[in-house]
């Protein structure tokens, strides 16, 4: 087991990994930008380095620094938490060959998963299902027509040189077809200057489930069970939960074998994810994330295990032994807390925080590094504390989560915690009917007001 | 508990009129205690300033124990380091320091090197004037912006 890891990260996973570390006996080395002087990964590590002022990349994403502060500090391995330098495939390159251990997979796995399109193909020949498309480009009307009837409405066809809604056009029958090519290659021929454009099966309203892995140096991968994190705006997600309140049993079974699948194919260690889009009983890949990711405490909570000592583990060569009759037991749910005004259109509010009381109680977590006086750097993103809470069912943590969201006190800047508890007593969402487009219809239909 | 850490505690016992300290934690235990000589204060000895430390926090400077004990700090403007590696003051073991106290330098002069990475990089002086103190030793591990010299500007 390591003697020391050094964490190239900051505010509230820079802490998770050094509480992780204590519990593993493991001696903790904190890097901190001058704008992070006092953040708290800085006080509970037991070595701190600064690495540049403010701006993450004069800091966080400072290779050299941080290689230098693991080198300094005889550091064995560096967790890179996620973001930053967490999915760079040079940096765990540069690790391995200064012998640092990188706690996460290896550069060649990094990178043929990063890669979207790789990624989607390495998926389709191990048989996990991939959203059908056109083969590549579309080389005529007729083409279109042929693969929107293999495919089955409605379909999309997009620019492949470009994206942001030029050239893209949904079908909905084959009537439309003819119209719905000629438009999207001009357009794309006069956004990008090249009209090609290729299809692929639209889903109106796909719900985002995520499968958290665990792969082992020994070959071992395992399934933990899914995540629902449909509940986004502007593609960042705000609430998450396990399990997923739609999914049956056979199609948890099907989703997990198949994620299984995907890691076996590309030969996966360490913790990962594979983000699937699912509608109507199917369920298609997306992407896959070589990464922690931020809401892994759902999952923790409901397999009653900790992800980060077992990346840690994996890491150091250690074979887990994954009892097969581990099973989730009742439903976690977890509210992202961002330090944004959401009656201002969620506009950033860093500052001072006056006063701050977490709540607590039965089936309760609070991962933040947030504190009574800290003052929130505008340097970086706006989370500043996960709250977490487990219940027997689906019912009492979403109870729960009210109760605390109430008692949750954060005085000196604004937070999305009047917004959360909005959505939580919402019907679609404590009947778990929503899809990823549900908070763009929500604040349309309710004009936010604090 | 590292060396850093304890060599705090020794600081805070001797600054102070405690003669024993034990602490505990994670299942480890540390013991400091005094000797005990002259053990009444006299009337005529100044009595040590007791340090004030903030109960729990490590200071940034804990990794590198830089600080110096004595709060005068001489005039001049610090020179800081641009990077994260281990501070020498010369380019090789056994070759002469690059500067000196009391030395006077240019701007642009090499002050000293910082390995990085396997990588000796010289450092360059930001001002010109005379070496008034040297704050880091040799071979330590120094952090982004830590103050290497005080120089004082002709």
């Amino acid at each position: 087991m390591f003697k020391k890891v050094l964490i190239a990260n900051r505010g509230e996973i820079a802490l998770r990994i050094i509480r992780a570390c204590k519990e593993l006996d493991i001696a903790t080395v904190a890097v901190y930008s001058e704008a992070d002087a006092d953040s708290l990964h800085v006080r509970f590590a037991d070595e701190v380095v600064c690495i540049g002022p403010g701006p993450s990349n004069q800091s966080y994403l400072q290779i050299p620094r941080i290689i230098s502060a693991a080198e300094v500090t005889n550091s064995e391995a560096i967790h890179p938490g996620y973001g930053f330098l967490a999915e760079n495939a040079s940096f765990a390159e540069i690790c391995a060959s200064c012998n640092i251990k990188f706690i996460g997979p290896s550069p060649t796995m990094i990178n043929s998963i990063g890669n979207k399109s790789l990624a989607k193909e390495t998926m389709k020949q191990a048989g996990v299902p991939v959203i059908p498309g056109s083969d590549g480009v579309l080389k005529d009307v007729e083409a279109a027509k042929k693969t929107a009837a293999q495919i089955g409405y409605p379909v999309i066809i997009k620019a492949s040189a470009g994206g942001g809604g030029r050239g893209m056009r949904i079908v909905r029958d084959a009537d439309a077809i003819d119209n719905a090519f000629n438009q999207a290659s001009t357009e794309a021929e006069a956004g990008f200057g090249n009209a090609d454009v290729y299809m692929e099966k639209y889903l109106e309203r796909p719900r985002h489930i995520e499968v958290q892995l665990l792969g082992d140096s020994h070959g071992n991968v395992v399934a933990l069970g899914e995540r629902e994190c449909s509940i986004q705006r502007k593609h960042q997600k705000l609430i998450e939960e396990s399990p997923s309140p739609v999914i049956t049993e056979t199609v948890r079974d099907a989703m997990c074998d198949a994620a299984i699948k995907g890691a076996r194919a590309v030969n996966y260690e360490s913790a990962g994810t594979i983000e699937f889009l699912y509608e109507n009983g199917e369920f298609y890949f997306m992407e896959m994330n070589t990464r922690i990711q931020v809401e892994h405490p759902v999952t923790e909570a409901v397999f009653g295990t900790d992800l980060i000592k077992k990346q840690i583990e994996i890491a150091a060569g250690q074979k887990f032994n994954w009892d097969k009759k581990y099973r989730m037991r009742g439903h976690a749910i977890e509210c992202r807390i961002n330090a944004e005004d959401p009656s201002k259109n969620f506009r950033p509010s860093p500052g001072q925080i006056k006063s701050f009381h977490v709540p607590g109680g039965p089936g309760v977590r609070v991962d933040t590094h947030a504190y009574a006086g800290y003052v929130i750097p505008p340097f970086y993103d706006s989370l500043i504390a996960k709250v977490i809470t487990h219940g027997r069912t689906r019912h009492e943590a979403i109870l729960r989560m009210s109760r605390c969201l109430e008692e949750f006190v954060i005085e000196g800047v604004s937070t999305t915690i009047p917004f959360h508890q909005m959505v939580l007593e919402e019907n679609d969402f404590v009947n778990g009917n929503f899809d990823t487009k549900y908070i763009e219809r929500f604040q349309e239909v309710t004009s936010f007001r604090n | 508990m590292n060396e850093n850490e304890i060599k705090r505690l020794v600081k805070i016992l001797e600054e102070s009129s405690v003669s024993e300290l034990e602490i505990r934690r994670w299942g480890k235990s540390i013991r400091i205690a005094k000797h005990p000589s002259n053990s009444l204060p006299s009337a005529t000895s100044p009595s040590a300033p007791v340090a004030s430390v903030p109960a729990g926090a490590s200071d940034s400077n804990a990794s590198s124990d830089t600080e110096n004990a004595a709060p005068a700090k001489k005039s001049g403007v610090e020179q800081k380091s641009p990077m994260v590696g281990t501070f020498y003051r010369a380019s090789a073991p056994n070759a002469d320091p690059y500067v000196k106290v009391n030395q006077v330098i240019k701007s642009g002069q090499v002050l000293c090197i910082i390995e990085a990475m396997k990588l000796m990089n010289e450092i360059e002086s930001e001002f010109e004037g005379r070496v008034v103190e040297i704050l880091v030793e040799n071979g330590q591990p120094v952090e982004y912006n830590q103050p290497l010299f005080i120089i004082e500007p002709v």
